[in-house]
């Protein structure tokens, strides 16, 4: 399957609570999705943090990777805010087991 | 549902009665644990409780208990265990749920808050260990959360796509002295999920339903979760298309039906496989293209568009693009297809003759059968089909995983949702005996058998002992094969039969009916088929005791049809080197 690696800028915000950022960090690492920055910070709203993540989407879709982040309980909202999309070609091998 | 005493709010107590209060008011009527040091301030308000505690003996079992009951009765299930082992023997559990969508809600013991961090005796961070499947869990250190948290769970197991929840509580805060608060109603910013499709995602529904001529409704366990069976049956009625239904779909619908066409899959009939690769619409509804049905994914339902219903957005898109996705309940889903789809079939109604003409032919040519050994001994599939014929449509099955799980999903007619529960996702052997226990709790009245491999029961039949005491007299069938019969399948086809540590090396050790007998079972045990209805019977007239009945088996039955781990569905096998006559197939 020939995809395209992209980079999107997601604008997060999650539930200001312990372990938040593993489970952030954990879903991208076992779904294997490429974050290529990411940055946390307090809201206005100190029960609410908002995490800045630079996503590079390859072998899936960026709905798939919002869609998978949106299932934890603990993010409250996703935006995606990518200036400009920027993209290369890739190839991703077909998964099986 | 258990009826407990209602406890106001404002009550003074401590965390750990609280905790049990907030169990009573989430309904839960009977869980499944085994206490320890972090967990034990908890155990002594239970003792007090109206909440039925079954005593296990080993914490495996009381999370596939507790999967079993949830199956069966469609409420969550719930587990109790101490911190440390006592968490980490529920994983293998929590992942089973996750994977096969089971509500379920965990309570662990966790060392006291001032501990945490100090690789403390018996800590483990079962939060962090457990995250990747549970659908949310917690860790609560302040007594005042605990009723909050509790009704979170129970919310956030049961709604949406269903799953596991673990909270882990500190021992301190177990300990200390609270509030009691069980809140009125349960806001989370997080956690909103969609039960009411689109009405626009319906109407393009039934209008690519209505423009299609060789459809196929693929039915998934999430038709089962949804309590859509009913629904499934009219809409399935109203187009008259082939059905088939997935391994955690088992039970959705009829298999008597002559729309039937089986299980798809890894080891599905050939009519099933074929409808799907032959299709040019897939009526998905809460399936999620698993890579055991779907084969090497890009040969998979090669000219099908996709119209895709589930309760989950993720899954949408995931591993197959979905030419029409309908987000929502699938029992509401259905309930509005079918108007929808009535008056787009008054505008046009596709001729589906030819069709079902294709697929029942393939129906009648390839239906799943077995060979009966030279031998004279017992061939394993006939055990489970006499199982079924037997005991009847509305007992309930649980299964190991192995030949003897495929065999089960194969050779018993399904007639009923619920009756059918086996690890579909996870795969994990030993499922069988701690899940029959947990669904003979939720369905006390209903016999239940689990059909075990010999590798399988050997993990986790201590559950028996659970059973004996407690007045739980599950039956279950131990496929004895002396091995690890689907591993020696596939090394028998894959690695030239070099057989490696898949022998259980002997059909008396253990001795089987012994050991059933010395866990407070009735032991029987049947070598011959003259003997096999006689055995079953005898099995079938015990109900005071939990009956354990050794059925040593050919050693060398496999399952079939096949396809091969990363092949396409196009190469299903029917035998060894063995493919279904295409050529004589209109296809």
């Amino acid at each position: 399957m020939t995809t395209q690696r992209r980079q999107h800028t997601l604008e997060v915000l999650v539930e200001n609570e312990p372990g938040v950022l593993a489970r952030v960090s954990g879903l991208f690492s076992r779904r294997a999705f490429n974050i290529e920055t990411l940055n946390v910070g307090p809201t206005e709203d100190s029960s609410i943090s908002k995490m800045i993540i630079g996503v590079a989407v390859e072998g899936h879709s960026l709905e798939q990777v919002i869609a998978q982040l949106d299932k934890l309980i603990s993010v409250i909202s996703i935006k995606d805010v990518t200036p400009k999309a920027k993209e290369v070609n890739d190839t991703q091998p077909d998964y099986q087991n | 549902m258990a009826k407990h005493v209602h406890t106001p709010n404002g009550t003074e107590m401590t965390g750990a009665t609280s905790l049990v209060k907030s169990l009573e008011a989430a309904g839960v009527d009977v869980m499944f644990g085994l206490p320890g040091g972090a967990i034990l301030p908890a155990y002594d308000p239970i003792y007090d409780s109206t909440i039925r505690h079954i005593l296990v003996r080993h914490e495996q079992g009381a999370g596939h208990a507790a999967t079993g009951y949830a199956q069966v009765t469609g409420r969550a299930g719930v587990c109790i265990a101490t911190s440390g082992p006592g968490a980490t023997n529920l994983v293998t559990p929590l992942m089973d749920a996750a994977m096969d969508s089971v509500p379920l809600v965990a309570i662990t013991g966790q060392v006291p808050s001032a501990a945490i961090g100090t690789d403390a005796f018996q800590e483990a961070d079962i939060r962090g260990i457990t995250m990747p499947f549970t659908k949310h869990n917690y860790l609560v250190t302040d007594p005042a959360e605990i009723p909050g948290v509790i009704a979170e769970a129970f919310h956030i197991a049961t709604t949406g796509r269903p799953g596991p929840v673990l909270v882990d509580i500190a021992k301190d805060a177990l300990q200390k002295m609270t509030t009691y608060n069980w809140p009125t109603s349960i806001k989370l910013a997080g956690y909103n999920p969609k039960t009411t499709p689109d009405a626009q995602a319906i109407t393009d529904a039934a209008a690519l339903i209505a423009q299609s001529s060789k459809p196929v409704f693929y039915v998934g366990g999430g038709v089962i979760k949804a309590n859509a069976s009913s629904e499934l049956r009219q809409l399935v009625e109203l187009l008259g298309a082939p059905v088939v239904t997935t391994l955690m779909a088992r039970g959705a619908f009829p298999d008597s039906h002559p729309l039937h066409m089986g299980m798809p899959g890894m080891h599905g009939t050939v009519a099933a496989v074929t409808a799907l690769q032959k299709a040019d619409l897939l009526i998905t509804l809460g399936a999620r293209f698993d890579d055991r049905v779907t084969g090497k994914l890009s040969t998979f339902a090669p000219n099908a568009k996709i119209l895709h219903a589930d309760i989950d957005p993720a899954e949408i898109g995931k591993n197959r693009h979905a030419d029409v996705a309908v987000v929502g309940d699938v029992r509401e889903t259905i309930a509005a297809l079918i108007p929808a789809l009535k008056s787009a079939l008054a505008k046009n109604k596709p001729d589906l003759t030819a069709w079902l003409r294709q697929m029942n032919s393939l129906k009648s040519t390839y239906p799943l059968g077995f060979d009966t050994p030279d031998d004279g001994s017992l061939s394993p599939q006939l055990v489970i089909q006499r199982l079924g014929q037997i005991s009847g449509t509305d007992t309930i099955f649980t299964a190991g995983v192995g030949q003897h799980q495929m065999w089960a999903s194969q050779f018993i007619s399904y007639e009923h949702p619920r009756t059918w529960l086996n690890s579909g996702g996870a795969g994990t052997m030993g499922y069988g005996v701690p899940a029959a226990m947990g669904a003979k709790v939720g369905a006390p009245d209903t016999t239940v058998w689990a059909i075990d491999g010999d590798g399988c029961f050997q993990m986790t039949n201590q559950e028996l002992v659970t059973c004996a005491l407690n007045n739980i007299p599950i039956k279950v069938a131990i496929i004895n094969n002396e091995s690890l019969g689907m591993v020696r399948q596939w090394q028998t086809l894959f690695y030239d039969s070099r057989y490696s540590n898949t022998s259980l090396d002997s059909k008396r050790v253990p001795n089987f009916p012994m050991l059933a007998e010395a866990m407070g079972c009735v032991g029987l045990s049947c070598d011959r088929p003259e003997d096999l209805d006689k055995t079953i019977n005898k099995a079938m007239s015990i109900n005071d005791q939990p009956v354990v009945v050794d059925f040593r088996v050919h050693r060398d039955a496999m399952v079939w049809p096949m396809v091969a781990a990363g092949t396409s569905n196009d190469e299903i096998m029917i035998a060894r080197a063995t493919a279904p006559d295409w050529d004589s197939q209109e296809l």
